[in-house]
């Protein structure tokens, strides 16, 4: 095994960190292990991201790492240098488009406060991405990290699928 | 409602070593205050639930060559410690040859968490879910310590994880495929099974995980039973006694009885809020017998399960 002896410290001084963010490069400059949730809404202002259990257990602050899932207050600022980072803010891909999801959200009625939805939308997207046509057992299982407590999960199923079909007409 | 922007006092600097020696060598350097940190969920829960303090400084593994990716070579696989959970239940090769590990992975969290989370931090945690079917599967562990590299049955391990001194990084999962255990020993199929009980069905930390895996023969004889149970903050642990009841014997209503009996003598989980020690033994011994009999009775129908 090589014996290194200058290991690199993450911090020296007031560190950078730079990612793609929406498509977007960006540079940060903050604790490395500030939480990737704070990042967002604080530092960048970018408020759809929600603050719910902060535990892991809500889903509201989901993100797309590199594509998939993850809870924004779990991940700290060094876990996202040099990936690529999606929110609701840029999951449409465009400033007034509606993602095929956000679409489907809004004509099923998938959301009664709407505390929940960003975080809903960027799990359901993932999902579609990777599975085009999920089966009802694989929508609640990439749900499964994303409580709701006021519409309940009939609407936002349905949404779901209804997303699903949307994609097969663009496709088709 | 009080609101905060970070954790209460520090924010940790990270540091991000090359490789093993150097991980050693600033853990030994920051002692407690140095915490070696892969997807950090599980330090996460710690910190936010108070019990355990953020320290000043997070060793991050995730810069090592070598700790991500799973090798599979001559009948064994290797894991990384670095390894995702959600890759590891996607991986074809554990899927076929430690179904009963795959399972295990797939009712950890939920998939955000999964995407983070690594097998390494599970089993360092010492009461990770992953450990029952990972002792079942006689699963051994590859460890650095500094200047030397060293492996331990992970039952052995559990069985004191405390007690081994001085910094110790994990490097690897080994385990040997089933299928190549017994190569012209006695026939029949493996059978196995995994359980996790929660107190919601999904997405739930678990009260009681149980394990169990053996190879039934035509005549319905059960050889090489292996055992394990744990959850919460229980630390798994394989059920020898309940074993040696199983072992060479069938699986009939009395041997069951027998069975149950023995994992009520043997496994000791504690008491929490939420539910206590007598009822988590319980549980542990009622799902060990319920699929004992499952897995033989679908031996009989020749259900292929
Ligand atoms: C919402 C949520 C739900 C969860 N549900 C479950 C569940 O159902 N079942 C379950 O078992 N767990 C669960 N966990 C806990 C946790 O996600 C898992 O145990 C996970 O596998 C830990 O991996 P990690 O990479 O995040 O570990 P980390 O948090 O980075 O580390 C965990 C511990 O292991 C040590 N460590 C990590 N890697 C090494 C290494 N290579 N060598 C030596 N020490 C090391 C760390 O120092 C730390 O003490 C959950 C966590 C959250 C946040």
């Amino acid at each position: 095994m090589i014996d290194r002896t200058n290991p690199v410290p993450v911090q020296t001084g007031s560190p950078v960190f730079a990612f793609t963010l929406n498509g977007e490069p960006v540079a940060v400059t903050a604790p490395p292990s500030r939480r990737l949730l704070d990042v967002l809404r604080h530092d960048l202002l970018l408020t759809g991201t929600k603050i719910g259990c902060e535990i892991g257990r809500c889903g509201a602050c989901m993100v797309l790492l590199d594509g998939k899932p993850v809870n924004a207050c779990l991940t700290m600022l060094y876990q996202v240098e040099g990936r690529r980072v999606t929110t609701i803010e840029g999951i449409a891909g465009g400033k007034d488009a509606l993602h095929g999801v956000q679409r489907a959200f809004l004509e099923e009625g998938g959301y009664q406060c709407g505390y929940c939805t960003p975080g809903m939308i960027v799990s359901a997207a993932a999902l579609l991405a990777e599975r085009p046509d999920p089966t009802d057992e694989e929508i609640i299982e990439a749900l499964s990290g994303n409580l709701c407590r006021c519409t309940g999960y009939g609407g936002i199923l349905r949404a779901v699928r209804r997303a699903a079909a949307i994609g097969r007409e663009a496709d088709g | 409602m009080a609101m905060k922007e970070q954790a209460p006092g520090r924010c940790p600097e990270v540091w991000r070593p090359r490789d093993a020696a150097e991980a050693c060598r600033l853990k030994t350097a920051f002692g407690p205050d140095g915490v070696f940190t892969a997807g950090g969920t599980l330090l996460r829960t710690q910190w936010e639930s108070g019990s355990a303090a953020m320290p000043g400084t997070l060793i991050d593994l995730t810069a090592i060559p070598g700790l991500a990716g799973i090798r599979a070579d001559e009948g064994q696989l290797v894991i990384g410690p670095l390894v995702k959970l959600s890759e590891l239940m996607r991986t074809e090769a554990v899927a076929t040859a430690f179904p009963l590990l795959a399972e295990a992975v797939r009712r950890i969290g939920a998939p955000s968490v999964r995407n983070l989370a690594t097998i390494g931090g599970n089993v360092a945690s010492a009461v990770g879910d992953a450990l029952p079917a990972l002792l079942v599967h006689e699963a051994e562990l590859l460890w650095h310590t500094g200047g030397r590299t060293e492996t331990t049955a992970l039952e052995d391990w559990l069985a004191d994880p405390g007690r081994a001194q001085g910094v110790r990084l994990l490097t690897g999962i080994r385990l040997k495929r089933t299928d190549a255990e017994a190569p012209g020993g006695p026939p029949g199929r493996i059978v196995g099974a995994y359980r996790k009980l929660g107190r919601r069905e999904a997405f739930t930390p678990s009260l009681v995980t149980i394990a169990v895996l053996g190879r039934l023969s035509e005549d319905g004889t059960l050889t090489g039973v292996r055992m394990a149970a744990g959850g919460g903050s229980a630390v798994p642990m394989r059920l020898r006694a309940a074993e040696t009841v199983l072992e060479g014997a069938r699986v009939t209503p009395d041997a069951l009885v027998r069975v149950s009996e023995a994992v009520l003598a043997e496994y000791r989980p504690a008491s929490d809020a939420f539910a206590g020690a007598e009822y988590r033994r319980t549980a542990a011994a009622n799902l060990i017998a319920a699929e004992w009999l499952r897995l033989a009775g679908a031996g009989r129908e020749g259900d292929g399960r």
